[in-house]
């Protein structure tokens, strides 16, 4: 008994205790309702939110539906609020977390079963502000048997380098109560992607793309709550990018105007 | 496809804010805007008992030196510093100012921000001192 002890804790170098998850649970095949569940599992310091769910999935209840990828913070698929925050479940670790953890859902998005949501309306408005590059008139015709690489300084990558870094987890567009207000807002992350190619040299599609961020549903209908910024998991500053299209849009308008 | 293919949820119910501490914050800058409608609609009414005459003008004196009226605009005074910080700090992340090639330090431009407050403050102190 004592020799296992030892070797116990010898292996584990960190805090072992169990913890209390509560996970809102939605089957659609057996009932219209969403339910709370609560699951008890040991845990550990390094225990993330998705090692937990892995847990649950393995182990308790073979059931539970959730969308996991790469376990790292790059591919954007576990984000679920957090005791009513937008996390990612990769990057949220249960030793900061004291009592019970409630887990949902991403918020403002229709809800398909447990922890998966339908992401098709921020895809909808991805695609309407042609997060791309757009070069009408190449410098030279594209050919195949030469071709160029566009060439861009340290210092022009720097003005958009900030914003390039969004994963599409959706995190922003659960955190923004404009978008739960107006579901047609094209929302946060979809607007700093466009003003990130907008800030790109190699860039000729901002006049395409204007048109959709200087619309109500556009860069208009932020209000600055900021909590987009918050929550996003890579620092993008998606409440930074909107303002900044705000500026832009302005501007727009007014040249617009003179112009006729 | 067609742009509106996709399922839309029900918008938030009015009481939204009331869930985050975060959203509080938030309402109570946007609330701001209320003490100081009261101190604006104030100093529209000064400019009627302006144009009305010595009477009218007396009586202004006198309710804008009343107890309840100075602490409403002691409230708005406040209201209007506590917007001014939450602003200034968001100025640079909305118009990041380069100076030669170099962007300028986020703390720089706020300072800037209360530099120019006080520089304001102090002109019109002057002024009312003069008068």
């Amino acid at each position: 008994m004592s020799t296992e002890q030892i070797t116990t804790k010898s292996v584990s170098t960190n805090n072992t205790s169990i913890k209390h998850i509560s996970v809102k649970r939605y089957l659609p095949d057996s009932s219209a309702e969403a339910y709370w569940q609560q699951y008890e599992m040991p845990v550990d310091d390094s225990t993330s939110l998705l090692d937990a769910l892995n847990h649950i999935k393995e182990q308790l209840d073979s059931t539970l539906s959730y969308r996991w990828s790469c376990r790292m913070a790059i591919c954007g698929s576990c984000g679920v609020m957090v005791n009513g925050i937008p996390k990612l479940g990769c990057k949220t670790f249960l030793r900061d977390y004291e009592g019970e953890i409630r887990i949902e859902p991403l918020s403002h998005f229709p809800v398909q079963r447990d922890l998966v949501v339908d992401m098709e309306i921020f895809l909808e408005h991805l695609a309407a502000v042609k997060p791309y590059l757009i070069d009408d008139n190449p410098v030279k015709p594209y050919d195949p048997k030469a071709p160029e690489t566009y060439q861009q300084t340290p210092e022009q990558l720097a003005r958009y380098k900030q914003f390039a870094n969004c994963i599409n987890c959706g995190l922003c567009y659960s955190a923004c109560p404009q978008f739960g207000l107006n579901p047609e807002f094209l929302g946060p992350a979809a607007l700093t992607l466009a003003h990130r190619y907008n800030l790109d040299s190699r860039d000729h599609g901002k006049k395409q793309r204007m048109t959709e961020l200087n619309r109500h549903e556009g860069v208009w209908s932020c209000t600055f709550v900021g909590f987009c910024s918050q929550v996003c998991p890579k620092h993008v500053d998606p409440a930074a990018a909107v303002n900044q299209g705000k500026v832009e849009a302005a501007k727009h308008t007014l040249i617009a105007l003179f112009k006729g | 496809m067609h742009k509106s293919s996709s399922q839309r949820l029900p918008p938030l119910k009015r009481n939204w804010w009331l869930k985050h501490r975060f959203f509080k914050l938030y309402m109570l800058r946007e609330a701001t805007v209320l003490p100081l409608v009261f101190f604006t609609l104030c100093l529209l009414a000064g400019m009627v008992a302006l144009l009305q005459g010595a009477d009218s003008w007396q009586g202004w004196i006198a309710f804008m030196g009343s107890p309840i009226v100075l602490l409403l605009n002691l409230l708005a005074l406040a209201a209007s510093l506590f917007h001014a910080a939450t602003f200034f700090v968001l100025f640079p992340r909305v118009m990041p100012l380069r100076i030669a090639g170099h962007s300028l330090p986020d703390k720089a431009i706020v300072a800037g921000q209360w530099a120019g407050v006080v520089a304001v403050a102090l002109l019109f102190f002057w002024l009312l001192g003069r008068a």
